[in-house]
């Protein structure tokens, strides 16, 4: 039996890609073993938001190179777009596959071990024929929706490594999560590179979500990451329907109005925190988490307060900090005032400790409050897995069962950067 | 991305000029833009549409920045040449239901000017007045296309213009009405002060309504 293994860096899709290919792999008779275990097949699918994200893509092909040198590696994802030449250029990868060949990586490697040598240009282009992720990696059954992006924000690669948005045909989409419950998945995750612009021939994102919440089954739906553009009242008023857990990842970017204007987002701070408002209003407890650039070019140390202010004042369940990093052809790596590397790093270690007091604050408000618990791993009578507000909990209990939902009291806290919540079977 | 041939260039002033391309089968919504640049060239940037979605040519405006690269390299193109055109981009545009219904104010500094000039030509009909900053008065790039009392010059560095100041020293001092739908386009700095100005007059501007150029 061939072993096949995976690394992948970046964004919910990238991870919702690499769990359809393991499918893929497994359902075709491969084993899937870990990364760091000596395999026949290692796919990397890589991340080029910021330099470290490079650099760590550049580490895993040189592990995997060094694990087999006889292995086939296959370099995929957004570096395989922006620095091709580059990946095409060492030996120790036989194929680097852009972001629009992805769903065809089965085939390529197929094509290799039956000696055919398989140009990736000529392989198939559909952003979205990977079928259902039931032996991915999570419980939790990512469903795609749309691909790219045509908002180009000024410090943003992904519209030029993901390409124009598109989006995935409703109906495929409503089957797709069909046969995903049928085959036992408790939670739907949309994922996408911009999901709010869903569009697909009339249908925008909150009618595509109302469909999706009408359908029948025992699941509970997650929207993950979402930019605060592009939708309205409608789809903020679907938050509340039983079935829509109450979490979004909302990318804030900064608090600072000047500095958005200048990162070309289409919403300005206020509107942000109406949003924030609207929510709030109807679910006081509802998790909003959130991206932050730090560092982006011209920020002052006005902007950057402004920023902590927001942080302090929204009471976000997480925020994921990073360092303004330049990308290449982007408006942003033309603007003057770079910020000095020292500063970002200042800056962030001080957003880093606040967006960790808040984290501890708003999970410490769960404890005497119950959780829907949807169990992810168990070891022996201990088990974990995400509440509805996607929030890490951890619960004894016996004959748990991994995939089902349980009720569980929230009775306390662990420390650390993650802080796990504790509970009680009721 | 397509290859549009370029029809001709009219020059406005000794940096600022109009390229006008072949249309082809391009369609767009006024208000967006698209990114430009010689075919077969990595160098590209983003362009608001200047001419009308009626239009059977793509014009769009560009001046020549001081050490930019693209929008001096453009400037030397000429008639017979090709352009590699994407998209259309962009979110810039007005709102179906207001347009015969609705009274606009539309801000610009400088190039700012283009999306407005594609909004104008593109629904004469429609209630509208422009408010264009800009240094001195030769920048008011082509005014005589705007009908009477539409346009009002703001001239920071000379006394020629209709008021002599900036867009924002003409807000503050002339009010707008709560009702205005405004758009702004053009730098941040103007716009990030103008929407607190108008913001301050009591003016909700949807998120959409801005278009930064740098
Ligand atoms: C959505 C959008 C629409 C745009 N529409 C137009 C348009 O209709 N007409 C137009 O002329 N430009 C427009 N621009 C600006 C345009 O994309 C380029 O930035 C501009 O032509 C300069 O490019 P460059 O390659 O010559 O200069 P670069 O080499 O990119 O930049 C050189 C330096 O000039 C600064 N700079 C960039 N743009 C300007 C500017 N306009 N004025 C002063 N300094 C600047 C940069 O920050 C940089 O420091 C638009 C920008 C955006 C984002
Ligand atoms: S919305 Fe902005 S940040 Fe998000 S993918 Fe598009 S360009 Fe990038």
């Amino acid at each position: 039996m061939k072993k096949v293994a995976f690394k992948t860096l970046g964004c919910r899709l990238n991870q919702y890609e690499t769990d359809a290919l393991a499918s893929q792999f497994q359902d075709k008779g491969y084993k899937l073993v870990q990364f760091d275990e000596a395999a026949d097949v290692y796919v990397i699918n890589s991340c080029t938001v910021t330099h470290q994200s490079d650099h760590k893509s550049r580490n895993f092909i040189n592990q995997a190179n060094r694990r087999n040198k006889d292995s086939v590696l296959v370099v995929t994802g957004c570096m395989a777009n922006n620095a091709k030449e580059e990946l095409e250029n060492r030996e120790e990868i036989n194929y680097v596959v852009e972001n629009d060949q992805k769903t065809s990586v089965f085939s390529l490697v197929d094509a290799h071990f039956k000696g055919e040598i398989v140009h990736p240009s000529k392989l198939n282009t559909d952003l979205f024929s990977y079928g259902a992720t039931d032996k991915g990696f999570h419980t939790r059954s990512m469903i795609k929706i749309q691909d790219g992006c045509d908002n180009f924000c000024t410090f943003c690669i992904i519209p030029s490594v993901r390409g124009r948005a598109a989006s995935r045909p409703i109906q495929d989409i409503l089957k797709n999560i069909r046969d995903v419950i049928s085959q036992g998945a408790k939670e739907i995750v949309i994922t996408g590179v911009n999901i709010g612009r869903y569009d697909f021939e009339g249908y925008k994102f909150d009618d595509l979500i109302e469909q999706i919440l009408d359908l029948d089954g025992d699941f509970r739906l997650r929207i993950s990451s979402i930019e605060p553009d592009g939708f309205g009242a409608k789809f903020l008023g679907l938050l509340n329907h039983p079935k829509m857990t109450p979490h979004l990842h909302l990318c804030l970017q900064s608090g600072s109005e000047s500095v958005l204007l200048q990162m070309r987002r289409m919403y300005t701070v206020k509107r942000f925190k109406e949003i924030v408002q609207v929510i709030r209003a109807k679910n006081p407890d509802f998790n909003i988490t959130s991206d932050i650039i730090i560092g982006f070019p011209d920020e002052s140390e006005e902007d950057f307060s402004a920023t902590c202010d927001v942080i302090k004042e929204l009471n976000f369940g997480h925020v994921h900090t990073f360092k303004y990093s330049v990308r290449k052809g982007t408006r942003a790596e033309r603007m003057p005032n770079q910020i000095d590397e020292r500063i970002k790093t200042n800056r962030s270690e001080i957003l880093r400790d606040l967006s960790e007091e808040t984290k501890l604050n708003y999970r410490k408000s769960f404890i005497g409050y119950y959780q829907s618990v949807l169990v992810e791993k168990i070891d022996g009578e201990i088990a974990g897995g995400y509440g509805e507000h996607y929030i890490p909990v951890q619960f004894t209990g016996k004959e748990i069962q991994k995939n089902h939902f349980y009720q569980v009291k929230i009775t306390g806290i662990e420390n650390g950067s993650d802080p796990i919540l504790i509970g009680e079977l009721v | 991305m397509r290859s549009h041939k370029v029809i001709e260039i009219r020059n406005l002033t000794s940096s600022t000029y109009v390229i006008r391309m072949e249309k082809n089968d391009f369609t767009f919504t006024t208000g967006q833009y698209i990114t430009l640049g010689f075919t077969g060239s990595i160098d590209r940037r983003e362009y608001s549409i200047y001419s009308s979605e009626n239009d059977d040519f793509l014009e769009v405006l560009i001046k020549e920045v001081e050490s930019g690269l693209v929008s001096k390299k453009l400037k030397r193109c000429k008639s017979g040449d090709y352009l590699d055109v994407d998209g259309p981009f962009g979110h810039f545009s007005l709102e179906e239901s207001e347009i015969d219904k609705k009274k606009f104010l539309f801000i610009a500094t400088g190039t700012g000017i283009s999306p407005i000039h594609s909004f104008a030509k593109t629904h004469p009909e429609m209630n509208y007045q422009i408010l264009h900053g800009v240094r001195i008065e030769e920048e008011a790039y082509e005014k005589q296309t705007y009908p009477n009392g539409k346009y009002i010059l703001c001239t920071s560095r000379e006394k020629t213009g209709d008021y002599h100041g900036r867009v924002t020293d003409y807000l503050l001092k002339n009010p707008i009405p709560s009702d205005t739908v405004c758009y702004l386009c053009g730098n941040c700095h103007m716009i990030y002060e103008a929407y607190d100005i108008l913001e301050k007059q009591g003016i909700t501007l949807g998120p959409i309504h801005t278009e930064v150029y740098f």
